[in-house]
C-alpha cells in the first residue's frame, strides 16, 4: 500500500519540512514559547490530551481489528502537521501560533508521545514498540537543528531553506496524493467504514474539540481557528514513517491504512473549514496600520 | 539673533557650523565610501528575511559607473533631471548617488503615484532620464504621454541581491503576487546601464570625480516634490549645501552614536524628505549599516529585520512606533541594542512615546522639519527631552514665533514659526510667487503654530491650516487627539472643525476603536475629564481606517474635503 519509493518520499518530505521549519525559528522563539506557559499548556493540552483521547474512543468504539486499532492511536497521538501552517494562513489565523504549536508539539513530542501513545496502548492492550518511536522521533530533530544553524549562519540560506521547504512540501502532497490513488483503488473500495470513520472522525472531531476549547477560554477568534486547525491536522507523513520503522510486513500495511487514509481525507476537510472559516472572519479581523508605504 | 537654546546642546556640540564639510553630495559619497571601504552599507531585507548586501566600495563603483552612463551613453548634462521611482531597496542610494556624481538633479517621485499624478510631476519637473521599479513600470505608457522621457531605466526590488534569493523573490512576484508587468516603453535595464557606464569608464577617457569638480554647494541637489498644505504639488529647490549642512546639523545633536559602528532601520521611504537627508545621507556618512525595508506594511514585514540584525538606531513615524508598540511579537522581544528612535514628519503623541520608552527602554527623540527646511530645524537633545516638544533648534538655525504682521510675538505667545539657516531651501522650481510667500526676507514660514519655552524648547500648537475656530476660542486637533491617544480603547484618531451655525465651528472627531463596544457617550465623557467643554469633540464618527499620506501622517484635509461634499450635498437635496 505504502511501497518503499514513496516510504523514501515520504522520509525526504519530512526531512525537508522540519529543515524548513527549523530555518524559520530562532533559540529566543522557545524561550518565548516558555515564558508563555499558557499558550504552550493549550497547545500540549490539545495535541496529547484531546487527540488521543479521540482516538482511543474511536479505537475502542469501532468495529476494527487490532491493527487498525493501532493506526489510529499511533495516528492520534502524532504531532502537529506542518500543513496546518498553510491552512491556518488562509483561514487568516495567527500563523505565528500555528508555527509555534507545531514545533512545540513535535519537540515535546520525544518524551510526550511514547508516553501517551503506551499509556492508551495498555488500556487496549496491545503491542506498541516504544524504542523505535523515540529513536525515530529523536531523529526528526535533526533536521530542525541544522535548519535554525543555517539561519544563524546565513539569514539568505535560512529563508531560502524556509521557502523551498513548504514549497517541495506541498509538491510532495500533491505528487503522493495523484500517484497513490489510482494505485491503491482496491483498498479504497474494499476498505470498511468503520476505518473510514476512524480515519476521517478523528480530523473532524479534532477541529471541533479545538475550536471548543479555545472558545471557551475566551481566545480571540484568530487563535480559536489557529487552534482548531492546529488540533485536528496531524503529522500523517510522520506516522506513516514511524511505521515503516516499527512494523514489518502485512502488518505493518494494515496499521498504515488509518494515517494513509487520515493524510488523504484530512487535506479535503481541512479545506472545507477552511472556507468556513474564511466566511465567518469578517470584523474580528485585526486591522492592520496603514498608509505606511 | 539670540539663541537661549544653545545652553541644552552637549558639550561637544558646536552651536554654529562654519564650514561645509564636502563641497557637494558626490564628494560625501566617494570620501565616505574610501573610508568605511568593504564594510557594509546598505542590506534590504524582505518580509521573509531574504536579503542583499552593497559595500561602501561597491555603492561607490556601481554608483560612478552609472553617472558616467547617465553623462556618456544617455547624454545628460550637468544640472538635467533624473527621476527616480522607487521604494527602499539596493537601487535607491546605488541611484541617488549616481545622479548626483553626474552632477544631474534628483527627483524623488512616491512609487505609488498613479500615472495622472506621475506625469503632473514629470510635466512640471521635466526629467531627461527616470528609473522606475518594474512593479510601478505598468503606468509609464500613460505617464509619460505629456513629457516625453528619452531614457528610461528599470530596475527591481530584488535587484543586487544573491542570484538564488533574486530568483524567488522575482519568481513570487511574478507568478504569485502577479505585480509585474511588461515594460511597454524602451528601456535599459539597470545592471545593464551600470556595466555600459563601466565600460565607457575603462577606456579611460573620463577620470572619477571629473562631473563633481564643476558642482557648486549652491547648485540643486533634489527637486523634493512637497504638497505643502494648498494641495498644489511643487518642487522644493534643495541645494548640495542645504541637504549636507542639514544632516550635519542633525548628526552634530545626535550624540552617542559611533562611527562605523551603527545599525540603523530604515522603515520609511527613502524618497520622503526626512529618511533621505538623515538616514540615506546622514547614515552612510556615519558609516552605519542601513537596513532597508522596502515595504513595512503589514508591521510584520519588519519581523525578520529586528530579528537578523543588531538594529542600534531607526527612524520613524508616530504612527510606526505606535504600530509597533501594539504587535505581539516587538512587546515579546523588543531591539535588545537600540540606543534611541528618532520621529518626525507627524506630531508624535505624548502617550505613544510614552508606551514606546516602556516598552523598548529608549527614548523616542523628537524632531521637526518640513521638505522645504531639507527637513529638520528642531531636535530634542538626548538626556533632555522634553515631551509635547519638537526640542531646540539645531546648530546654526534660527527659529522665531512670529504674528500676523511678521513681527515676533511675545515669549509663550503662539505665532507662525520661521526658520532661517543653511538648510533652507532656494525656492519652489519654476514657481516665484509660491516661493514669495514662503520665504520672507530669508525667513522660512512654516504654517505650524507655536509657542517657544523662556529656555528656548519649542511646541508646535497645530497647522495654521488646522485650527478650529469654537465661538472664538482656538482648538487645536493636536491637543485633542493627544487627548484622545491616552485612552485605552481607542487606536487612533483625527480631529477636524466642521461648519456649525451656533458656534461658528464645531469640533468633530473621527476614531478608529480598539475596544469595539466604545460609544459615542464614552468618548465625550472621556474628553470631559481632560479638556475644557468647547474643545471637547460635538461630533464622533466610529471608522476602520483613517486617511494617511504615504509616511503614515493622517491627512485631516481628506476628512475636511469628505465633510464638504457632504454638507453642500445635504444642502442640494
Amino acid at each position: 500500500m505504502v511501497g518503499p519509493l514513496e516510504q523514501a518520499i515520504l522520509a525526504l518530505m519530512i526531512f525537508v519540512i522540519m529543515l524548513g521549519m527549523g530555518a524559520s525559528l530562532t533559540p529566543r522563539d522557545f524561550a518565548l514559547a516558555l515564558k508563555r506557559p499558557y499558550g504552550l499548556f493549550i497547545g500540549v493540552a490539545s495535541q496529547y490530551g484531546f487527540m488521543p483521547f479521540i482516538a482511543f474512543l474511536l479505537a475502542i468504539s469501532l468495529p476494527v481489528p487490532d491493527p487498525i486499532k493501532i493506526g489510529i492511536l499511533i495516528m492520534g497521538c502524532m504531532p502537529g502537521g506542518t500543513t496546518s501552517n498553510i491552512f491556518t494562513y488562509f483561514s487568516k489565523g495567527n500563523l505565528a501560533l500555528s508555527v509555534l504549536m507545531t514545533v512545540n508539539s513535535t519537540v515535546f513530542g520525544v518524551v510526550l508521545i511514547p508516553l501517551v501513545l503506551v499509556l492508551y496502548a495498555g488500556a487496549l492492550d496491545l503491542q506498541i514498540p516504544r524504542e523505535n518511536i523515540i529513536v525515530t522521533l529523536v531523529l526528526l530533530l535533526v533536521p530542525v537543528a541544522i535548519g535554525m544553524g543555517l539561519r544563524k549562519l546565513n539569514a539568505n540560506a535560512g529563508a531560502v531553506t524556509e521557502f523551498l521547504g513548504s514549497l517541495l512540501a506541498v509538491i510532495f502532497i500533491l505528487f503522493l496524493i495523484v500517484s497513490w490513488i489510482p494505485r491503491n483503488w482496491d483498498f479504497l473500495t474494499t476498505t470498511t467504514w468503520a476505518t473510514y470513520f476512524g480515519a476521517i472522525g478523528l480530523g473532524v472531531f479534532g477541529f471541533a474539540i479545538g475550536y471548543g476549547f479555545a472558545t471557551l477560554l475566551k481566545l480571540h477568534p484568530r487563535n480559536a481557528r489557529t487552534i482548531a486547525l492546529e488540533t485536528g491536522i496531524q503529522n500523517g507523513p510522520l506516522a506513516i514513517a514511524i511505521i515503516a520503522f516499527t512494523f514489518s510486513g502485512t502488518e505493518a500495511q494494515s496499521v498504515m491504512a488509518v494515517p494513509a487514509l487520515y493524510s488523504l481525507f484530512i487535506v479535503m476537510t481541512s479545506t472545507m473549514l477552511t472556507f468556513w472559516f474564511r466566511r465567518i472572519n469578517n470584523a474580528g479581523e485585526q486591522k492592520l496600520p496603514d498608509g505606511l508605504l | 539673533m539670540e539663541r537661549p537654546w544653545t545652553s541644552f546642546y552637549g558639550p561637544s556640540v558646536r552651536a554654529e557650523i562654519d564650514e561645509l564639510p564636502f563641497r557637494n553630495l558626490g564628494d560625501l559619497v566617494s570620501h565616505t565610501a574610501s573610508v568605511y571601504g568593504e564594510a557594509a552599507a546598505f542590506t534590504v531585507c524582505l518580509p521573509n528575511g531574504m536579503n542583499g548586501t552593497l559595500s561602501f566600495r561597491q555603492v561607490d563603483e556601481m554608483s560612478t559607473a552609472l553617472a558616467a552612463y547617465l553623462r556618456e551613453v544617455a547624454g545628460l548634462q550637468q544640472g538635467d533631471r533624473v527621476a527616480l521611482q522607487a521604494p527602499n531597496g539596493l537601487p535607491f542610494p546605488v541611484v541617488a548617488f549616481g545622479v548626483f556624481k553626474a552632477g544631474c538633479v534628483l527627483v524623488n517621485v512616491n512609487p505609488l503615484y498613479t500615472a495622472e499624478e506621475m506625469a503632473k510631476q514629470f510635466a512640471d519637473s521635466k526629467p531627461s532620464a527616470l528609473v522606475i521599479v518594474d512593479m510601478f513600470a505598468d503606468k509609464l505608457p500613460e505617464a509619460l504621454k505629456g513629457h516625453h522621457i528619452p531614457t528610461v531605466i528599470v530596475t527591481r526590488v530584488a535587484e543586487f541581491m544573491p542570484s538564488l534569493p533574486k530568483m524567488i523573490v522575482g519568481a513570487v512576484q511574478k507568478y504569485w503576487d502577479k505585480t509585474i508587468h511588461p515594460v511597454d516603453v524602451a528601456h535599459i535595464r539597470l545592471p545593464d546601464a551600470i556595466a555600459a557606464g563601466a565600460a565607457r569608464r575603462d577606456e579611460g577617457k573620463i577620470g572619477a570625480g571629473s562631473y563633481t569638480a564643476s558642482v557648486d554647494p549652491d547648485d540643486i541637489a533634489c527637486l523634493q516634490y512637497t504638497g505643502g498644505t494648498t494641495g498644489v504639488s511643487k518642487g522644493a529647490m534643495l541645494s548640495h549645501r542645504n541637504i549636507i549642512m542639514n544632516m550635519a546639523q542633525t548628526m552634530e545633536m545626535i550624540s552617542g552614536v559611533k562611527k562605523g559602528e551603527e545599525v540603523a532601520l530604515t522603515a520609511l521611504p527613502m524618497y520622503h524628505i526626512f529618511a533621505f537627508t538623515v538616514n540615506l545621507i546622514g547614515f552612510y556618512w556615519l558609516g552605519a549599516r542601513n537596513i532597508l525595508i522596502p515595504n513595512p506594511r503589514p508591521l510584520s514585514n519588519l519581523k525578520r529585520a529586528f530579528e537578523n540584525y543588531k538594529i542600534t538606531w531607526m527612524s520613524g513615524v508616530n504612527t510606526l512606533f505606535n504600530g509597533l508598540s501594539s504587535e505581539v511579537w516587538f512587546l515579546d522581544t523588543p531591539p535588545k541594542h537600540l540606543k534611541f528612535a528618532s520621529a518626525g514628519g507627524m506630531a508624535l503623541q505624548k502617550a505613544v512615546a510614552e508606551r514606546w520608552e516602556e516598552i523598548t527602554g529608549k527614548p523616542v527623540l523628537e524632531g521637526y522639519g518640513l521638505t522645504e527646511s531639507s527637513p529638520v530645524i528642531t531636535f530634542n537633545p538626548l538626556g533632555r527631552t522634553r515631551s509635547n516638544s519638537i526640542g531646540v533648534p539645531v546648530p546654526s538655525t534660527d527659529v522665531a514665533c512670529l504674528d500676523a504682521g511678521g513681527k515676533p510675538v511675545a515669549q509663550g505667545e503662539a505665532g507662525e514659526l520661521a526658520a532661517r539657516g543653511p538648510q533652507v531651501m532656494l525656492g519652489y522650481w519654476n514657481r516665484p510667487e509660491e516661493t514669495e510667500k514662503a520665504i520672507r526676507d530669508g525667513w522660512l514660514l512654516t504654517g505650524d503654530i507655536a509657542t517657544m519655552d523662556a529656555d528656548g524648547y519649542f511646541r508646535i500648537v497645530d497647522r495654521k491650516k488646522d485650527m478650529v475656530l469654537v465661538s472664538g476660542f482656538n482648538v487645536y486637533p493636536n491637543e485633542i487627539e493627544d487627548c484622545l491617544a491616552a485612552h485605552p480603547g481607542i487606536v487612533e484618531s483625527a480631529v477636524i472643525g466642521v461648519p456649525d451655525g451656533a458656534s461658528g465651528e464645531a469640533v468633530k472627531a473621527y476614531v478608529v476603536r480598539r475596544d469595539p463596544a466604545l460609544t459615542v457617550e464614552d468618548v465625550r465623557a472621556y474628553c470631559k475629564l481632560h479638556l475644557t467643554g468647547y474643545k471637547v469633540p460635538r461630533l464622533v464618527e466610529f471608522r476602520d481606517d483613517l486617511p494617511k499620506s504615504n509616511v503614515g501622517k493622517i491627512l485631516r484635509k481628506d476628512l475636511r474635503a469628505e465633510q464638504e461634499t457632504r454638507t453642500s450635498e445635504a444642502a442640494s437635496a
